[in-house]
């Protein structure tokens, strides 16, 4: 029995850390950039849940819907006014970028929130839903079919929309889609703002279930680059894969040899995954 | 051509401007003024604990300088506190520590946060014989390396556990399983530690110890683990965010025992606004709690005083962290008193030689320079409020059982 709630855990929490990290590949897979601003974005999203939930009384799921489209507009312009400038240049210089952008949205919200953590507690609380012995919180249960919503929706816009096969075109050749008359600026500035936004709409979701602080975002970050490693980069299913396996294994790694070694385990596999099989899971390079 | 008279001009404004602003009034001011350098981290994961110590500073800068400073000897010295950020690395706040002593010059020191990097940072305030005041680092290693230039104004661990302990077995004596988890850190460790050997003394079963790593975001499956062993006791250390996310995680995997005890988090204000009704009853044991009634000979006098000016200037009620640290800066100006001097070592003297009571409580150091003469209080959360149920001088309410 304990296995099996340990496997519904790891899976809810394996949603999540896909929702984390399914923009963060899209970036990562499309752009070449590696996003350091990612997991500040997802913190300032939770704030912005916070916020319109104590003061206006918001439902998260709603501050969502508020959350996406601001993401989009933000991520949008900072690629095109600033990225953009840069998406050239060897792919340190582009981190450098969005590292030091990093700072200053993080020490941004530090001044402005300050350090203490926030916790969104729903009132009344969403409770709980058991299946026989397993128990399962109702709000990480949405947050994970929300998450899997959301990532499952962006697959639906990057294979069946236009600008999402325009998207796809630019990631596999840069060259040969400016040629068939794709904008590549504006293709790359609208991958940005579907990141950011990607990162913005989890910050309600994860805000229900951790604490808020303007630190976090590093914790976001570096489990997004486990999953994009695991999964494969700059998939969406690969984000989906790796989360789902992530959040399994650090649950069982956790039950078998401690909870201090889980994210041993979950480290070593990467450290294997690299050696063995450097495309990640679904082993495709370049995004589809 | 033209150029040349405005740049001798400036040059000449600016060289005037140093003597008068920078070189004057500053070798006047040296004199006049004690740099106490606190390293603290005020960003990263800590920071939050960093902006209590840093409250607690300020305010007794703020009370000392404005009864007229300290007096040296009959000498009226202003205290200045030279805050450093080590970024919650501990590496940096050895840095932190030798940068302090060697280039800003402080005279004194008061060590980084909590056990383990009051402990690194130890070494270098002993090469340098600075007396350094640790208000946070309670754990027994952090003392006994034999040094003479560190004080402590927490007591050992174990003042912690045993007397909760004795409460639990007093109160309910049902309560034979215990289950412990533990941050995996110097003093969260330790105390959990310290725990395992009071409940095994008094004959408890401990059915779950395990630690977890720095900076976990996931308890689920370790709690799950945790409530099939069905503990009646569940105790477990972290900091703030580690135990706002744990206790949510163990109402959404309903674990509920009679008895849920977690150190530190729960003294703080913040940890009962986090938590909601999901705090409740739960219980925890601080150094010192503002319910304590002490009369004090130090700058703050009375605890009463203590709370009046803390709530003044911040608005909250203080909990034991930032109480610490005014305790520190209180003990530190009673040695620069008592000794007459801001000579190092003559402070060091009548520091270690104080045996007095303050606002903080009975300050008496032992060998090691552990304060060994407090009686930690045992705090419950009950109705949304923290209520001290130990020791019987300060006591406000009864043990209640039952934590959901």
């Amino acid at each position: 029995m304990l296995t099996l709630q340990i496997l519904a855990n790891g899976l809810v929490l394996g949603g999540l850390y896909a929702c984390i990290a399914a923009g963060f590949s899209l970036v990562w897979g499309v752009l070449n950039v590696i996003n350091i601003l990612h997991g500040s974005f997802i913190v300032l999203g939770g704030y912005l849940a916070f916020f319109a939930y104590v003061k206006l009384g918001i439902h998260p799921f709603v501050s969502i819907l508020i959350a996406a489209p601001i993401f989009f507009v933000l991520g949008y312009a900072l690629q095109r006014a600033l990225i953009n400038r840069m998406i050239a240049a060897p792919v340190l210089l582009t981190l450098s970028l969005t590292f030091g952008l990093d700072l200053m949205l993080s020490n941004g919200m530090l001044y402005a929130f300050t350090a203490d953590f926030k916790k969104l507690t729903l009132d009344p609380p969403l409770g709980v839903v058991s299946l026989g012995s397993i128990v399962l919180p109702v709000d990480r249960l949405f947050a994970m079919l929300l998450a899997l919503a959301l990532t499952g929706l962006l697959y639906l816009v990057l294979s069946r929309s236009r600008i999402g096969r325009a998207i796809v075109a630019v990631r596999m050749d840069r060259e040969a889609a400016a040629l068939m008359g794709v904008n590549v600026k504006h293709i790359y500035a609208m991958t940005f703002g579907l990141g950011a936004l990607m990162a913005g709409a989890s910050g309600p979701l994860l805000a229900m279930i951790f604490p808020i602080s303007p630190l976090s975002g590093p914790v976001y970050l570096g489990k997004a680059f486990v999953i994009c490693v695991l999964g494969g980069l700059g998939s969406v299913p690969g984000a989906m894969i790796g989360g789902l396996a992530l959040g399994v294994v650090e649950s069982f790694g956790a039950l078998w040899f401690g909870p201090e070694h889980s994210v041993t385990l979950s480290f070593t596999l990467l450290i294997l995954m690299l050696l063995f099989r450097p495309t990640g899971l679904l082993g495709r390079t370049g995004y589809a | 051509m033209t150029r040349t008279p405005i740049r001798r001009a400036l040059g000449a404004v600016g060289l005037l401007a140093f003597g008068i602003l920078g070189a004057g009034p500053c070798a006047v001011l040296a004199q006049d003024i004690i740099r106490v350098g606190a390293p603290l981290p005020l960003t990263g994961p800590l920071a939050p604990d960093a902006a209590k110590q840093q409250q607690g500073y300020d305010l007794w800068a703020e009370t000392a300088n404005k009864a007229g400073g300290v007096n040296v000897g009959g000498k009226r010295m202003k205290v200045e506190i030279v805050y450093v950020d080590y970024q919650s690395n501990t590496p940096r706040a050895v840095q932190a520590t030798e940068k302090l002593i060697t280039q800003d010059k402080v005279n004194f020191l008061f060590s980084p946060f909590g056990s383990g990097a009051a402990k690194a940072a130890s070494a270098v305030s002993e090469k340098y014989e600075v007396p350094t005041i640790a208000a946070t680092a309670s754990s027994e290693q952090v003392y006994d390396q034999g040094y003479k230039y560190l004080f402590g104004t927490f007591t050992p661990n174990p003042t912690l556990t045993e007397p909760l302990s004795d409460m639990v077995r007093k109160n309910a004596a049902g309560v034979q399983r215990v289950a412990i988890l533990a941050r995996n850190d110097l003093f969260p460790l330790a105390i959990a530690q310290e725990m395992e050997k009071s409940a095994k003394k008094r004959g408890m079963n401990v059915v779950y110890f395990e630690r977890y790593p720095i900076g976990t975001l996931d308890y689920s499956a370790t709690l799950a683990q945790m409530k099939a062993q069905a503990p009646h006791w569940i105790f477990a250390t972290g900091y703030i965010n580690d135990l706002v996310t744990m206790k949510k995680q163990m109402g959404d995997l309903k674990i509920d025992a009679p008895v849920v005890t977690m150190i530190t988090a729960p003294a703080f204000k913040e940890f009962i606004d986090a938590s909601g009704k999901g705090s409740e009853n739960i219980t925890t044991a601080a150094w010192w709690h503002p319910a304590a009634r002490y009369k004090g000979k130090d700058v703050f006098g009375t605890t009463e005083n203590y709370n009046k000016l803390f709530t003044a200037k911040y608005k909250i009620d203080p909990d034991y962290s930032p109480a610490s640290a005014s305790a520190a800066g209180a003990i530190l100006q009673m040695g620069i008193e008592r000794a007459g001097s801001i000579e190092r070592r003559k402070v060091r003297d009548a520091i270690a030689a104080i045996n007095e009571m303050t606002f903080w409580g009975p300050v008496k150091f032992g060998p090691t320079g552990q304060i060994t003469s407090l009686e930690p209080p045992v705090i419950q959360i009950q109705g949304g409020k923290h209520v001290a149920i130990y020791p019987a001088s300060i006591k406000q309410g009864d043990l209640r059982l039952g934590v959901k």
